[in-house]
């Protein structure tokens, strides 16, 4: 234990210290290739614009190496792998495309996908802003508001082993220890194995990311609430406006870039979903998703290392454009427009 | 002052001999079951790998990291090689990450014949030569069938021998409380067909006659394909089989139909199955076979592998509180014989050095077979080991059914395709359970395998 704390502190000394190093002879260099000398004012100047020009990208540089690396690289890799055979060897053309166009799992994860999307961004935002705005007017809204939040803290893989036993089936008269089958059970109803019954298993799926998101949604939808200047709901209660028309007429239009930005987050989140539907069901019963698809080709068995890239091109390609207008958005912000 | 230091040295050293020497399960020399001339034959001729590292990767986790750690102790014991034992629960993504990143352990352990084929293919796999496939062949019950199994093409498109089979499971049983049966009066069946009279006789009493658990996490499934391929063996002629888990006969062929609905005969059955059959595919194969112990019983019989005592309630004495008995064959079948579906782990070198083949070498001794089979269920082929070293009558009785096997197949699913033996063939066996024809299952199946190249 002490090896590794000081071991783990050597590494962080010795990263600080070869990043200053690195800053200061990068610049001492920089300083003695580009010299600016007393005796000649043009030559001066002219280095010294140079200078100014080279400095920020010794700054920027390693950032710009490591993205290159971690990010460029994969992503050109994968593409270049999904034109490849199972074993990365054999150009195949569009083969691995082709084969994804026609595929019925494949077509079931999209399908699957885009239930997510229609369903989780909306229902976290709509919870959270709802949640938001009604802990704002109650004395418990704190404890609520943290109760709300506590599931965030929550791997999704714990996440997804909680929901387990709330699904939890027992066959014949055995007494149903899952929570779900025990109400339908009190109820009268018969209990059912949730989430093998297929479609609807995505739902019950969903709720789980639900569940873990809707904290997030709130914190920045009250953050974005609170910011609302007092003056403009006075104004509205004046003019003799109620509840729902504040909420609808007043607040949403202000907090609307914070909705955009919690809408955008959970998008991104949701094309990604793993965690949940590998614990839950691996993809059984007609509930699989794309980063499932791509995780079993290429791991299960030796692996598909072409098929497996072209679904994670599909799911980049199904991403980009959210990331894109977000980022755009939150310049436009920035500059304030 | 020297002489103090020269009885400082000593001591330590005695102490370390005897650290060492108690960390070994069973005194090397002393019980008379184990065969110590292997032993100290196999300490001998390894003399000279002292201080070299090893790695292991394989899937035994918990009880059996245990008891593989208690093998492992008497190898480094012997050699004196740094021997390090690592596992995964999701061994089969994780022996794939590491070979294609290019730290693969030296020596890989696992249960599928399928994947290390595939490894193979791609040149991660090392051969073991001829040697050591003849060494099988000549060693082992059913050699052959285990060569076969160890065999794959490599990058170059050459067969070799690549997997040395060690620690083996037998498939065919059918685990029963014998108490119960005596109490109700009911005799082991010796045919399929006095199976299904019994099963019809438990529900006549007002029992119910099976337990049958799919569910096993992201692996849900698995148990039916054992089913199935139990069936496929009492209905077709072992070369049909093997046919089978190459996809030469399609999963549509009428014969492959017949056996899942012959499964389906069992587990589809209302009132054959405990919860019926909407639990058969949600009851942890883990849980399942508790329903034998329950009072009142709440089955009498569950399908399962040798492995399974592992999950029975705490303090269950084999061959009293519960035995097992051969998954029988059909009457209308005698041209088949009795066949034996199992399965087991093999081992293979993904990073050549020496002390993986010291480990290897290590494998042919009885007495790494013997010390596992004298603590837990660990069943061999090798003929050359003391049956008195197993742990209790039934292991022994289970050992033996695999050494005196003439046919013995593989399970088929871990023979097949990965996306197929440990995907499309579960997911089809709980759709199938979950009401669709076993038509559509198998065509399902099928249409998976169609799509990989």
């Amino acid at each position: 234990m002490l090896l590794q704390i000081v071991s783990a502190l050597g590494v962080v000394v010795v990263a600080v210290l070869a990043c200053s190093a690195y800053f200061y002879f990068s610049n001492k260099i920089l300083d003695l290739a580009l010299p600016v000398k007393d005796g000649d004012i043009r030559a001066a100047s002219r280095n010294l614009n140079r200078r100014a020009l080279v400095r920020p990208w010794l700054f920027v540089g390693p950032a710009l190496f490591l993205l290159v690396v971690y990010l460029v690289y994969p992503v050109v890799a994968t593409f270049i792998l999904s034109f490849y055979d199972r074993a990365g060897e054999q150009f195949v053309g569009v083969a691995n495309y082709q084969w994804a166009l026609g595929d019925r799992e494949f077509r079931q994860s999209i399908f699957n996908n885009i239930l997510w999307l229609a369903v989780v961004p909306a229902a976290c935002t709509f919870f959270g802003l709802v949640i938001a705005v009604m802990t704002d007017r109650i004395w418990w809204g704190n404890i609520a508001k943290s109760i709300v939040f506590m599931p965030m803290a929550i791997s999704f893989v714990g996440a997804s082993v909680i929901w387990k036993f709330i699904y939890e089936y027992r066959g014949g008269n055995d007494v149903q220890i899952g929570l779900l089958n025990a109400i339908v059970q009190t109820f009268g109803g018969t209990p059912e194995v949730w989430i093998s019954v297929p479609f609807w298993n995505n739902f019950f799926l969903m709720v789980i990311l639900i569940w873990i998101q809707t904290g997030f949604a709130m914190v920045i939808l009250s953050a974005a609430l609170r910011g609302i200047p007092e003056e403009t709901i006075e104004a509205a209660v004046i003019d003799g406006a109620n509840g729902w028309q504040i909420f609808w007429r007043i607040m949403v239009p202000q907090v609307w870039g914070s909705i955009a930005v919690v809408w955008t987050t959970i998008t991104i989140l949701v094309l990604k979903v793993f965690d949940i539907v590998l614990t839950m069901t691996n993809g059984q019963w007609q509930s699989m998703v794309l980063a499932n698809l791509m995780f079993n080709w290429l791991f299960r068995g030796g692996g598909d290392s072409g098929r497996s890239a072209v679904i994670a091109i599909i799911i980049m390609l199904a991403v980009t454009p959210i990331m894109v207008w977000n980022v755009r958005r939150a310049n436009r912000e920035l500059k304030g427009h | 002052m020297k002489k103090s230091l020269l009885m400082g040295v000593a001591v330590a050293a005695l102490f370390a001999g005897a650290a060492s020497a108690a960390d070994l399960k069973f005194a090397p020399g002393q019980d008379a079951r184990f065969n110590w001339k292997s032993y100290d034959e196999f300490k001998a001729a390894h003399a000279d790998l002292k201080g070299q590292p090893l790695t292991i990767f394989g899937p035994w986790r918990g009880e059996d990291e245990a008891f593989f750690m208690s093998v492992l102790a008497y190898f480094t014991e012997a050699t004196g090689i740094d021997a390090k034992y690592s596992s995964s629960e999701n061994y089969e993504q994780q022996i794939v990450i590491d070979t294609q990143a290019g730290s693969p352990p030296n020596i890989a352990v696992l249960p599928q014949p399928g994947l290390f084929a595939d490894l193979a293919s791609k040149g991660f796999l090392t051969p073991l030569g001829d040697e050591n496939s003849k060494w099988i062949k000549d060693n082992y019950g059913a050699g052959d069938s285990w060569v076969g199994y160890g065999t794959y093409k490599g990058k170059d498109g050459k067969e070799a021998f690549y997997a040395f089979p060690y620690k083996a499971d037998v498939k065919s049983l059918v685990w029963y409380v014998p108490e119960n049966f005596e109490e109700a009066g009911y005799k082991i069946p010796t045919t399929m067909e006095e199976l299904h009279a019994l099963t019809d006789q438990i529900v006549k009493d007002g029992g119910v006659p099976w337990c049958i658990g799919l569910g096993s996490g992201g692996a849900t499934g698995w148990p039916a394909t054992d089913w199935v391929e139990d069936i496929m063996l009492r209905t077709q002629p072992p070369e049909a089989y093997d046919k089978w888990t190459t996809n030469e006969l399609k999963f549509t062929d009428p014969a492959v139909v017949a056996a899942i609905d012959e499964f389906g005969k069992f587990a589809k059955n209302e009132k054959y199955v405990d919860g019926g059959v909407a639990a058969v595919a949600s009851t942890d194969f883990r849980d399942s076979p508790k329903g034998l112990f329950a009072v009142p019983p709440k089955c009498y019989m569950h399908h399962q592998a040798s492995f399974i005592p592992s999950f029975f309630p705490e303090g269950t004495k084999l061959g009293q509180d519960a035995d097992f008995f051969y998954m029988p064959t059909f009457a209308s079948h005698p041209e088949l014989g009795k066949p034996v579906l199992g399965a087991g782990t093999l081992v293979s070198i993904t990073k050549d050095s020496k002390a993986a083949r010291a480990f290897i070498d290590f494998l042919k001794t009885p007495i790494a077979h013997e010390v596992w089979m004298a603590q837990s269920s660990f069943l061999t082929p090798y003929k050359g080991v003391s049956t008195e070293a197993y742990a209790n009558p039934q292991m022994k009785k289970e050992g033996e059914i695999l050494t005196s096997a003439t046919t013995f197949r593989f399970d088929g699913s871990d023979l097949m395709p990965g996306k197929i033996g440990a995907g499309a063939f579960w997911t089809g066996m709980v759709d199938f359970v979950g009401g669709k024809s076993a038509e559509e299952a198998a065509g399902e199946i099928q249409s998976a395998w169609d799509g990989i190249k």
